[in-house]
């Protein structure tokens, strides 16, 4: 990288901090181990709580006897369902379109067991380890019944059923047209038929989550401290769920150590630990371990797709016709249907394809329950376009690179409508500008693709096996509806923005605040900011779909702006002077006229104070509500190479390649560090991580040591990136999300070029693999 | 389904609970004699009993490197080792490394070079940076890759934190030695 590092201990003169790679405020406590993570919070009055989970997969819970744990001394309170109560035991689901059946998760479990680790009791005392021995006292008789966890197993007659009430496991459908779904092959056209198929996932934050409760007020109130993505969002849920007001709640949430859409979600654990808080009127804390998590985290990814694709005899695509089915696990996610949703809607990509048919399914199996993870269901997508792709071009015997500039959507076609979503507010997909054939051309110039062939056979010399894969994607990014944000100036003169978008480690801290630096030419020293805390911002939509920056940074600069009206305005009023002799210029008011003078932000609340004739400096204040009624599309070109040791089955990627556009950018060092960590997460999803159920629904993969996560060997040994700025019409400021591109890229580029590596092999690479060792040894032992 | 004291995080063991044995120990530096629980985790005491949360306890069993601590000069992790293990021992947390105003040299290259996102894990990297800036590791020895095998990120994708430790452990890591003296 070759921009500008900037130090916001020498800040620039100008106070121009918008597209600046300016260094992270926040790396100042998290580098001194002073993050204040809600385990690191002192919680000296909290009794501690341990979880007793359902050992079985699935079963009728005959009885629970808890007066063994009760016994052993240091616990305060062993309560199961009938001991709490609720006014709604469902938690929210986003995505149930009319026909869906309910299969909301819930609080705790009662007389059914549907998988492993769902919580049954709930141990509360002195001490997390006198917790867990009570816990292991706890005596649940379960009356075992047939577990179901394939997906496609889950849909034959006489499959298990997790709601016998439904008749069916199927519980939730949505198809989605553009063009002519009708479509046919011609003379002389293609048919393509694959069968993708997508392992089970998880996103593995590093720090795990957590709960603490307490009654506040004179116990008129309650603060739930919570590891959420949607402080908001879990604040309407308690209410909804303990039946009380949302004003009688407030939800914080600290700085979260990693989030990818993992904390996205209103779990069980949220509701229960707050409501043992009210039944005992005491403050509780609930930390869970890594094994917890393994079990009752959400879980992602799993799908299986069947496509079609017709493509003409140059290798373009006439149209697409694909069936799917998310194996979403025991209950919804809070938007466990969006990937396999995102599926229909984004498949196509930057790729023009006219006719679409898609009929998705999520399938109910008794496995934890399924959410998105950092990219939605857009990775998956991205693999089912990009390997029919190659595999047209195969066959036809044309250019990857060339089959895709015959299939891409020009920028004098944008804005393109591409049919109306399944999605519960059925927006249409319409791109917004962009320029995808000059992506593609960058991303190959920068991967030097002319070359790759000659690298291949340098390779081959040296009994290695190379293989470039080239992969496009279009993202939704910046959804709506809206966003708050509330800003003050305070009496010392400093700034301090109140935002509701959560530090999950994105920057958002640094970003923010330069965004408002930027709109009021101060240095970033006088801005500060505060987060996650709903008494400060009582409405808001939350941290995901990569919205992040361009929608929380938009409305907090917009509320900057607002912020100058109202000081101008009271310098008017105070004044007795004409507005058009006020403006905001250098950092504060600039008052023209005879009375001419510049004062500064810091000397505002001193002059307003003086001009009032008051002695205590004024606060200004200002907010703002941004509708955002259409989500923008970020776009990128993703170009892996991989290398094969035939000897060992390892793969390693001595170059990865990236041209992407997100719109303007506020900080290129940021959108570097999104944009590596991103496709490191897809090499890992890819090569390594698999969360595994035997066929009995029991989990294997139970801890870190099971569950292979990428390591620092596993970096790209050379990683190119270029930035694409085009400004999107839709983002007051031109921006729009890339928190998540990355990790969708990198599954596609990887499967291709994985594929192209064993091309001499007759292997099939559809899906996400993992593409291991073992599965590399096995593929070799398959020569054409 | 409760794995049982391996990552508990909790408040400190209620000793009227508990078997204890008496522990001797100096934590950066300072001599402490006290009583613990005989299955209290080391990486409990520290971060519940003395407040030194900068380690961080994310998998309960020595596979990420976020509770990495310096016991006797030897990188270490404290969430698979009993307090009563540490019995004698000399132990350096990251808090006996951080400057008194701001950040210490590797702190800054980690800073400058964007080597962190969420943060969690990034305090077990620092101190097995330490570690070999004491053992004088130079930034093109195999064994570089060796150390940093032992911890998780799951943010940054690694690029950043190989640059930031290449740069600690070269040129200036003479520096940063002398500068700790």
């Amino acid at each position: 990288m070759t921009e500008k590092i900037i130090d916001t201990a020498t800040p620039p003169k100008r106070h121009r901090y918008m597209g600046e790679a300016v260094l992270r405020a926040e790396d100042q406590e998290l580098l001194q181990g002073r993050g204040g993570f809600l385990a690191d919070l002192a919680q000296p009055d909290a009794a501690e709580i341990c979880i007793v989970r359902s050992t079985e997969p699935h079963a009728i819970v005959r009885a629970i006897r808890k007066e063994l744990a009760m016994e052993l001394p240091g616990v305060i309170a062993v309560l199961t369902a009938g001991d709490l109560e609720f006014a709604d035991e469902k938690l929210p689901c986003v995505d149930m379109i009319p026909g869906t059946l309910d299969v909301r998760h819930r609080v705790i479990a009662r007389e059914r067991v549907r998988y492993v680790g769902q919580a049954v009791a709930v141990v509360v005392a002195v001490n997390r380890y006198v917790a867990e021995d009570a816990a292991a006292l706890v005596e649940i008789d379960y009356e075992s019944l047939p577990a179901v966890t394939d997906a496609m197993a889950a849909m034959k007659d006489g499959a298990a059923l997790l709601y016998p009430e439904f008749g069916t496991n199927i519980v939730y459908q949505v198809t989605q047209f553009d063009g002519d779904a009708d479509f046919a092959a011609r003379d002389g056209d293609l048919v393509i038929r694959k069968q993708f198929t997508f392992h089970r996932q998880t996103a593995v934050p590093l720090e795990t989550r957590g709960v603490t409760a307490k009654l506040i007020d004179n116990g008129k109130r309650l603060h739930v401290e919570s590891c959420t993505q949607l402080p908001q969002v879990l604040r309407s849920a308690l209410a909804e769920a303990l039946g009380l007001s949302v004003e009688s709640i407030r939800v914080t949430a600290p700085r979260l150590g990693g989030g990818f859409g993992c904390k996205e979600m209103v779990y069980p654990e949220e509701i229960l630990v707050p409501a043992v808080a009210r039944t005992l009127r005491r403050a509780v804390r609930w930390l869970e371990d890594r094994r917890e998590h393994f079990a009752s985290a959400t879980q992602a990814r799993e799908e299986r797709v069947d496509a079609e694709a017709v493509v003409g005899p140059d290798g373009t695509f006439v149209g697409l016709r694909l069936s799917g089915w998310a194996n979403i696990g025991a209950a919804f996610g809070y938007v466990g249907n969006t990937p396999i949703t995102a599926m229909g809607a984004m498949v196509r990509g930057p790729y023009r394809v006219p006719n679409l048919d898609s009929r998705m399914h999520s399938v109910v199996t008794n496995k934890a329950p399924l959410n998105v993870l950092r990219g939605a269901g857009a990775p998956q997508a991205a693999v089912v376009m990009e390997r029919l792709l190659d595999e047209a071009a195969r066959i036809l015997k044309i250019d990857r690179a060339e089959i895709r500039r015959r299939n891409l959507i020009q920028p004098r076609e944008l804005p393109l409508d591409r049919g109306r979503t399944g999605f519960a507010n059925s927006y249409h997909i319409i791109y917004d500008e962009g320029d995808y054939p000059r992506c593609l051309e960058a991303g190959l110039k920068l991967a030097e693709y002319e070359n790759f062939e000659s690298d291949r056979h340098a390779a081959a010399a040296h009994g290695k096996l190379l293989g470039l894969g080239i992969a496009m994607y279009v993202e939704i990014t910046a959804v709506g509806p809206y966003e708050t944000a509330r800003i003050v100036l305070r009496p010392d003169g400093t700034v301090l923005l109140f935002s509701s978008i959560m530090p999950v480690g994105q920057g958002s801290e640094t970003t923010q605040r330069q965004l408002v630096a930027e709109e009021l030419g101060v240095s970033m020293e006088q801005v500060a900011i505060r987060q996650g805390d709903t008494d400060e911002v009582p409405e808001a939509v939350g941290t995901f779909a990569s919205r992040g920056a361009a929608i929380g940074g938009a409305v907090g600069r917009m509320a900057t702006r607002e912020l100058v009206k109202n000081i101008l305005n009271c310098f008017s009023a105070l004044l007795k002077c004409d507005s058009s002799s006020l403006k905001w210029e250098d950092g504060g008011v600039a008052i023209s006229g005879p009375a001419e003078e510049h004062v500064p932000l810091s000397e505002i609340p001193s002059r307003l104070a003086s001009l009032k004739g008051n002695l205590e400096p004024t606060a200004v204040e200002a907010r703002f509500r941004l509708e955002v009624p259409k989500p923008s599309y970020s776009y990128a070109t993703h170009i892996a190479v991989v290398e094969i040791d035939p000897e060992t089955g390892a793969i390693k990627i001595p170059r990865y390649t990236v041209a992407h556009d997100c719109g303007k950018i506020i900080n290129p060092l940021l959108v570097e560090g999104q944009i590596v960590g991103g496709v490191v997460q897809g090499i890992g999803a890819v090569l390594r991580e698999q969360v595994v159920y035997g066929s009995d629904g029991h989990l294997q993969t139970r801890a870190m040591m099971d569950y292979v996560l990428p390591g620092a060997s596993d970096t790209p040994g050379d990683f190119r990136l270029w930035h694409m700025e085009t400004p999107t019409s839709l983002n007051p400021f031109g921006m729009r999300g890339v928190g998540e591109g990355g990790t969708i890229g990198a599954h596609a580029a990887m499967a291709n070029a994985v594929a192209d590596a064993l091309r001499d092999y007759d292997v099939a690479v559809d899906g996400s693999g993992p593409f291991t060792p073992t599965w590399v040894m096995e593929a070799l032992e398959k020569p054409l | 389904m409760s794995a049982r004291g391996s990552m508990s995080a909790g408040k400190s063991l209620d000793d009227s609970y508990e078997s204890q044995t008496a522990l001797s120990v100096s934590v950066n530096g300072k001599k402490i004699g006290t009583l613990v629980a005989d299955r209290l985790l080391l990486s409990d005491f520290l971060r519940d009993r003395l407040g030194l949360t900068a380690l961080k306890v994310a998998c309960g069993e020595g596979a990420c490197g976020a509770c990495t601590i310096v016991i006797d000069g030897e990188p270490a992790r404290a969430c698979t080792l009993l307090a009563a293990q540490a019995d004698g021992a000399e132990i350096v947390t990251l808090e006996g490394l951080n400057a008194p105003d701001g950040l210490n040299h590797v702190q800054k290259i980690f800073q400058q070079q964007h080597a962190l996102q969420c943060g969690y894990c990034t305090p077990g990297w620092l101190m097995t940076v330490y570690s070999m800036i004491q053992r004088s590791i130079p930034p093109d020895s195999p064994e570089v890759a060796q150390y940093l095998s032992g911890h998780i990120c799951r943010c940054t994708g690694y690029k950043n934190i190989w640059t930031a430790v290449r740069r600690a452990l070269g040129a200036e890591a003479e520096e940063l030695k002398s500068a700790e003296q």
